[in-house]
């Protein structure tokens, strides 16, 4: 069964980057202003050879900033989908999805208070917003975990915290945004509904790097995930330290999340649609699950990007709302179909 | 013969309770390898918290467990791992795992290799599924089952940790007549390995018919312990389960049939 599920992986591993690598093209070709598709690698070998765009070249310049963004798109993409996989193994619901903890609120919270308030009070001036939105995320993330953990650390506490803190801070958030300047509202709003129109080629680097690291440790855990599947008294049965694995878990999971927040904004269904997706494709031990969610993840969310981008161009709309229209029946079916199985 | 075997467990004048009102008290015995012990007593009598206590999930209040002369309390959960498995009366999984893979994570304390498992461990998986007669569900989802399947393939992950100890919380709950003699059957040819098994049930007969010893639990004492013939007796079992049976003893085993109800004050 072993050689099975190797083929199996490979197998996944194969199309999706074949996928990604035909997404990418398209990506980088399509937008406000197309490219041939023949005309886009030959730029690119240019760029990748000189380091760096040549400004001056118009073409080159556009499929730089595209190139950028889809690398950001990738990583928040695989990001959320293993957030989501894990979070869901960990509170034992499959209905949950990474944002579970509150950190959208969170991050949403603090990058509302950054931008409304123009505050360059942290050193590093252009991260501000993206710095607030992670202190925000992780505080949310550490409320939620005391709420829960004080109240019986069972998956049905972690749940109604996560609701409980997180429509608190929204109300916060609402009001915040009430109260302020027209101008400044789209600047919130950009974080209620995830974009990756202003991403820099240094937050790119942040995020693909950091999802790329904290995924490979959450990989190399899965054989305690498919453990900690069978619930805590079990998992125990079987020699794993639940707590102590939990908490590193947890936290692994909520960095992971915030910096896609944070960078992006809410991209909400991404968490909760791609892990099923993954699961009715190679079942659900992690160790081929992991490896799934993160290509299904990164091809789900480009083509997103790609839609959002060229659906009703030169306009673009929001890439939280695209992936909310497609996630919202799909989720509705799938507590349709299976939502009796699955009770909190 | 006795002298020669090992003692595996030793549970010295356990206490337990919570807030204050006592589940256990003063619990004593001894369970030795190749033995198979069957643990009765009436809903609440505190069965299930015996086991909790002897696979390390719960804490005594008061006395000591040996597992196989080390303080349980001292040992990781690794370590207890490696010696002792659960099997579990009832059990939910909802994330579309395949009974192979189920069962492979009785694997797990003994894991080896960072990502697949080896060779040898799919080896014991395959022995152990067929051995419970669930080889040919190894692909279905767990959570498909019946739940007497489920219960074989509880047993067979449960195998394949090649444990020293057992404990099985009702495993005859949702098996067939067959499926109950045939369980039972298994897990005796597992104490011949030197196996120490703990039961625990409401089938009086199931145990009866094929427990080495049998320890009765009411209000959280054991008010008897010994071969079936000597515990389970008709007055014993009326003053526990507050029901008159008739013992028949047809040579090979015992059986308590339920005659009625005793009332009370009568």
């Amino acid at each position: 069964m072993v050689s099975r599920a190797k083929a199996k992986l490979l197998m996944v591993l194969a199309i999706g980057l074949l996928s990604l690598f035909v997404l990418l093209v398209v990506s980088w070709s399509l937008g406000a202003v197309d490219i041939p598709f023949s005309d886009t690698l030959g730029y690119l070998l240019n760029i990748i050879s000189n380091f760096g765009p040549d400004m001056s070249v118009p073409q080159e310049r556009i499929i730089w900033d595209r190139v950028v963004r889809s690398v950001a798109v990738i990583g928040v993409g695989i990001g959320l989908s293993v957030s989501g996989v894990v979070m869901q193994a960990l509170i034992r619901n499959p209905l949950v999805d990474p944002y579970v903890t509150g950190i959208s609120s969170g991050a949403a919270l603090g990058a509302t208070l950054s931008l409304l308030a123009g505050v360059a009070i942290i050193p590093l001036a252009g991260f501000a917003t993206p710095m607030a939105a992670f202190v925000g995320a992780i505080g949310a993330f550490l409320l939620t975990m005391a709420l829960a953990e004080t109240s019986g650390g069972r998956s049905v506490n972690y749940v109604l915290s996560g609701i409980i803190i997180g429509i608190a801070i929204s109300s916060f958030t609402t009001l915040l945004i009430v109260f302020s300047e027209n101008h400044r509202l789209r600047g919130a709003l950009f974080w209620l509904y995830g974009s990756f129109s202003y991403i820099t080629w240094v937050e790119s680097l942040i995020i693909i790097l950091t999802v790329l690291v904290l995924s490979l440790v959450l990989l190399l855990f899965a054989r305690e995930l498919n453990v900690i599947l069978l619930g805590d008294e079990h998992a125990r049965h079987l020699g794993l330290n639940v707590k102590g694995f939990k908490t590193i878990s947890i936290l692994i999971v909520s960095v992971l999340t915030a910096v896609s927040v944070a960078f992006c904004g809410i991209i909400g269904f991404l968490g909760l649609i791609v892990p099923h997706s993954a699961r009715m494709l190679v079942g659900g031990d992690h160790r081929l699950l992991i490896p799934a969610s993160m290509m299904v993840g990164a091809n789900v969310l480009l083509l997103a990007d790609i839609v959002a981008r060229i659906a009703l161009r030169p306009v673009e709309l929001p890439i939280g709302a695209i992936i909310s229209m497609v996630g919202a029946p799909f989720f509705i079916y799938l507590m349709y179909k299976r939502g009796k199985e699955y009770g909190v | 013969m006795a002298s020669e075997t090992q003692i595996s467990l030793t549970i010295e004048g356990i206490r337990f309770g919570y807030n204050g009102s006592d589940i256990l008290e003063n619990v004593e015995f001894e369970a030795r390898s190749g033995e198979l012990i069957g643990l009765i007593g009436p809903n609440g009598s505190g069965k299930s918290t015996l086991l909790r206590l002897m696979n390390g999930i719960l804490r005594p209040k008061a006395g000591t467990i040996l597992m196989e002369g080390r303080d349980l309390n001292k040992m990781k959960v690794d370590e207890i791992a490696r010696v002792c498995a659960n099997v579990p009366t009832e059990f939910n999984e909802d994330f579309n795992l395949s009974v192979q893979e189920l069962v492979s994570l009785g694997r797990y304390p003994f894991a080896k290799g960072l990502w697949w498992d080896s060779t040898e461990d799919e080896g014991l998986v395959e022995a152990a599924m067929r051995k419970y007669g669930v080889h040919h569900l190894k692909d279905r989802r767990f959570s498909e089952l019946s739940s007497g399947e489920g219960q074989r393939v509880l047993l067979a992950k449960a195998m394949v940790q090649c444990p020293r100890i057992m404990l099985v919380d009702e495993p005859s709950a949702h098996l067939d007549l067959r499926y109950k003699l045939e369980v039972m059957e298994h897990l005796r040819e597992m104490l011949s390995g030197n196996v120490t098994i703990v039961i625990a049930s409401h089938d009086l007969n199931l145990l009866a018919k094929y427990c080495d010893k049998v320890m009765i639990l009411s209000k959280g004492k054991i008010v008897g312990m010994g071969t079936p013939r000597e515990v389970i007796t008709a007055e014993m079992v009326e003053a526990v389960y507050g029901v008159e049976v008739a013992i028949i003893d047809d040579g090979d085993g015992i059986f308590a049939i339920p005659r009625r109800t005793r009332r009370k004050g009568t």
